[in-house]
């Protein structure tokens, strides 16, 4: 596959050349930075045929807070709340991203509590982001009704860490040599009440939007995207594994007590939308699945192996560490020089890789489904721009 | 039983032989009565609409402004009234003006017609079916003019698709409409309603009926553009479709217009199909008829309608939307087709006399 | 590589004729409709709370992290020593930690700890820090003001010596004499690299109480 570079103006001025038998004139359409379906403020230029989608471009930097800077100026402990902050919706998965490469410089051993603790809180976070795009899925494809239960259920899970964390978005829990807090007396209660009350929605899920027939003709066989392209384009997470790719992290890489838990990896046929759209419902249940292990069985023990009152001080060299976010592979990579503060910090976030596959998937299919394919991408466009 | 048909428009043309004045003040009752029903019904709609989505999703709807939120709409109509009333730059003034008139005139001269109960209806025109679907399409003139005259993309696309969508669709509503023009053999809508006093044709008509009156509330369904076929608004993919550049007054003439039309079609559905104010009634079962006819016309419209309107909303606030080529694939593969087979069949059934009560 | 984990494969959707289609599309549209009718036709399933009427059952759970606050004991005497790793360790600045000599033991002691809500980002690290477990997050989530100088907290109540060296002084009196009393901050309020001007101990006072007033009213 060759990549062709060519700047938006050039693009433009090409196509206005062009003569169509029909005698139809192409058109741009600017969707985003405010568009309700971009989720925030992604632009994306839109080369239109009439509803006809010739080429979309997305355009990022939008919100763009150079969290990767910021991150020069702060030590390490500092820079995990920063992280809550580039894709919200894995606030503690980030989290745990930063800890992991600080605890792998600093050779820091961590006991099974601490590893149980993390998995399930990332679990559940995964849960959690996948509700909310549940939700949103639904509303792209103008169903209004799935946004509200999708929240409502989710609302569960974010009561869950706001009586152990404290927080509902933006957690800073799990930090570099263990967790914030210990858990909540209650937190393992209030999980399994979750589980119990969740998997009859979950059915509902199914029948209200996947077993639904206009859903289904929407995403059937919309925007696929094989395997080679979603590798070559670096695409990750529920997009990579949608176009038939087995690679998940917690089994390739594991980390945490991934290796000692039970799931399985759901993977799509073609990868069109539809399979996006039922790996992520998949990985709900395999994410339910791993909670169940882990719940009953959290071992004693400490929550903290650092003095948190004492800077971290990485030794000189380089680090890298990656987890799988509910959007795909987060990694870390630190460059030290022995100092309190990293020399440079850089993110690899799942986004910024997975939004160029619309790119890919996008011509000659409808405006309607455009939105259905942004959709099926789950895009969080902070974690685009960081 | 009789029943006698009143309308607005005859007693204006009996007063006429008075003289012009008597005449003119029937006509002027006639157009207030409308436009204060008008008026009425739409903020009832539109507070219907908001407590039945938020009850669907698990809220409660409006709380806040009167007991249960039933001054919110009403609040926000001053609002809407007192908003600025924006024109984009560059955009054509004085279409962009007009079209939520047009808009809100079709729905105003369908009215005219709909019977509400035997003595309740401000004109009954011979030809009411056809007066019915030729007014209903002048609404789609509003929402192309908006489209167009707003200078802005999105809104024209959306202009586009409700063109090719209602003009699409109200083919397969206007054969869906034969067939009961076919049954009940006049044009006229009294008429219509008491060719239905022996039962009403969607199942005294056996199937066909029943086909008919499916595909009609499909296709205006998609004549009015309500989920699922929301698509010239589509506030995901279109931000507002055709209104997008509307706001004030002439967003809440289209608002409105949107839900009068909810009505209209639903009256018309349950007049045609439903019996309109004829209570339920079995041919040949006196009694049972009698005790029917406790319940006056009225209360019998009223319901048979708002149950329809009920359907639409459960509609809306359950489906996802159709794609573009999808609705005219349904429209031109699906719906006509069986439209044109139906009416066939509804042909012979009235040739041989094969239907209930004949 | 070879990959042995299991995995499952997406379901195709299937497509029959033409009216077995149409059935099973009506089938699922009809089962859609049933979940949402369920939900109309059962009120107990609303989660709508409805705010300022149920602020009386309303309760935060204990650990929400929404404003800090320096925890006195019974005698209004706090822990803090002005070692000031709090504001060191504040990713944000939000934390100002103002010591102080004692004017007769000549030690170090705190004058004013300077937290500004609008710049905070609740992540939690100064309670983690604090050596002295002085500070705590407390779950009081109706902050809004109208003006911004409110949001600068002044969390000690006394000038003066901690907990433990106060205890060291057996005289009430002299204890008393070593408080100074510390309520408001009326310093002027730093704003995008310059700074507006602070407010007059009266008004601010008026002006926290009509805040209360309409939070309240």
């Amino acid at each position: 596959m060759s990549v062709i570079v060519s700047s938006l103006e050039q693009r433009i001025r090409a196509d206005n050349l062009k003569e169509s038998p029909l005698s139809t004139q192409e058109y741009f359409v600017n969707m985003g930075p405010q568009h309700p379906s971009t989720h925030g403020v992604l632009r994306m230029v839109v080369k239109l045929d009439g509803e006809t989608v010739r080429e979309v471009i997305p355009v990022l930097g939008y919100i763009h807070r150079g969290i990767e800077k910021m991150g020069e100026s702060f030590g390490y402990r500092q820079f995990v709340h920063m992280t809550d902050r580039i894709d919200y919706l894995s606030a503690l998965i980030n989290n745990w991203a930063v800890s992991m490469t600080v605890e792998k410089a600093a050779k820091i051993e961590l006991n099974d509590r601490i590893q149980i603790i993390r998995t399930i809180m990332a679990e559940l976070q995964r849960i959690q982001s996948h509700q909310l795009w549940w939700g949103v899925f639904g509303m792209d494809m103008g169903a209004f009704t799935p946004f509200l239960y999708g929240f409502r259920d989710r609302e569960i899970i974010t009561d869950i860490f706001e009586e152990t964390i404290g927080a509902r978005l933006t957690m800073n829990y799990i930090q570099p040599g263990g967790l914030m807090f210990d858990i909540h007396p209650n937190f393992q209660k209030r999980v399994k009440d979750f589980l119990k009350y969740f998997k009859p929605k979950l059915e509902e899920y199914e029948t209200l939007l996947s077993g639904n027939v206009i859903l289904q003709e929407r995403v059937r066989n919309v925007g696929i995207m094989d395997a080679k392209t979603a590798i070559s384009i670096g695409a990750t997470g529920p997009v990579l594994r949608a176009s038939g790719v087995k690679h998940d992290l917690r089994k390739l890489d594991p980390y945490g007590v991934y290796d000692k838990v039970d799931f399985d990896v759901p993977v799509g046929r073609i990868g069109d939308c539809w399979d996006r759209y039922w790996v992520r419902i998949e990985e709900i249940k395999q994410s339910m699945r791993i909670v169940e292990q882990l719940i009953d069985n959290i071992p004693e023990g400490k929550t903290m192996l650092m003095k948190p009152a004492v800077k971290i001080k990485l030794p000189e060299g380089t680090y890298y560490s990656q987890v799988e976010t509910p959007r795909g592979v987060l990694g870390v990579f630190v460059v030290s020089d022995g100092k309190d503060k990293p020399y440079r910090i850089h993110l690899r976030t799942p986004n910024f890789n997975n939004i160029w596959s619309i790119t890919e998937m996008s011509s000659n299919w409808r405006l309607g489904d455009l939105v259905a394919m942004l959709s099926s991408l789950d895009v969080v466009v902070p974690d685009i721009d960081r | 039983m009789n029943w006698e048909i009143k309308t607005v428009a005859m007693f204006a043309s009996e007063a006429l032989r008075e003289g012009y004045l008597g005449a003119a003040g029937y006509i002027i009752l006639g157009v207030v009565a409308i436009a204060g029903f008008l008026a009425v019904l739409g903020m009832v709609l539109i507070y219907a609409e908001r407590k039945v989505a938020g009850h669907f999703q698990c809220r409660l709807g409006p709380m806040r402004v009167g007991w249960h939120g039933v001054l919110q709409t009403v609040a926000d109509t001053i609002k809407l009234f007192l908003k600025e009333d924006i024109v984009p730059f560059q955009a054509d003034k004085v279409l962009h003006i007009l079209a939520p008139l047009f808009t809100l005139l079709g729905t105003l001269l369908v009215l005219a017609v709909v019977p509400f109960s035997p003595g309740m209806q401000v004109a009954d025109v011979n030809i009411g079916v056809v007066y019915v679907t030729a007014v209903g399409g002048f609404g789609v003139l509003g929402i192309l003019l908006g489209g167009w005259s707003s200078n802005n993309k999105w809104s024209l696309v959306g202009a586009m698709r409700a063109g090719a969508q209602i003009i699409s669709y109200e083919v397969s509503a206007t054969l869906a409409l034969l067939v009961v023009v076919l049954f009940s053999g006049s044009l006229k809508l009294s008429d219509i309603i008491l060719s239905q006093e022996q039962g009403w044709w969607i199942w005294r008509a056996p199937v066909v009926g029943l086909v008919g009156f499916v595909i009609f509330f499909i296709a205006s369904t998609a004549e009015i553009n309500r989920t699922p076929f929301d698509l010239p608004e589509g506030e995901s993919e279109l931000t507002a479709g055709f209104h997008t550049e509307y706001s004030g007054m002439r967003f809440a003439f289209f608002f409105l217009a949107e839900f009068i039309n909810m009505f209209i079609i639903s009256a018309i559905a349950a007049t045609l199909y439903l019996g309109g104010w004829m209570p339920f009634h079995i041919g040949g079962l006196d009694g049972f008829n009698a005790v029917m006819d406790l319940l006056p016309p009225g209360a019998w419209f009223a319901g048979k309608t708002s149950f329809l309107i009920f359907v639409l909303m459960w509609f809306r606030w359950t489906f996802p939307r159709l794609r573009v080529d999808q609705l005219m694939r349904l429209e031109w593969k699906i719906l006509l087709p069986i439209g044109f087979v139906n009416l066939i069949a509804a042909a012979f059934m009235v040739m041989f006399g094969w239907y209930y009560g004949n | 590589m070879e990959i042995k984990f299991k995995t499952l494969v997406a379901p195709e959707i299937k497509r029959g004729c033409l009216m077995g289609n149409m059935f099973n599309a009506l089938g699922s549209l009809w089962k859609g409709m049933k979940i949402t009718i369920y939900y109309l036709t059962h009120p107990s399933t609303v989660v709508t709370q409805q705010y300022p009427e149920n602020r009386e059952t309303l309760k935060m759970m204990d650990r929400f992290r929404a404003q800090l606050t320096m925890a006195h004991d019974e005698n209004g005497h706090h822990t803090c020593t002005a070692c000031g790793i709090c504001d060191q360790n504040c990713p944000n600045g939000s934390i100002n930690v103002v010591d102080r000599k004692n004017p007769i033991t000549g030690k170090k002691e705190l004058d004013r700890y300077i937290w500004r809500m609008d710049s905070c980002t609740f992540c939690n690290i100064c309670v983690q820090v604090c050596p002295f477990g002085t500070l705590e997050m407390k779950g009081n989530f109706e902050a809004s003001v109208y003006d911004r100088r409110l949001f600068v907290y002044t969390l000690n109540k006394y000038a003066g010596p901690d907990q433990k060296n106060l205890l060291k002084i057996e005289n009430l009196d002299d204890r008393k004499k070593q408080m100074e009393s510390r309520d408001i901050f009326g310093g002027p309020v730093p704003l995008s690299g310059q700074s507006i001007a602070g407010l007059e101990a009266g008004v601010f006072d008026q002006l926290r109480k009509t805040e209360e007033a309409a939070t309240n009213g």
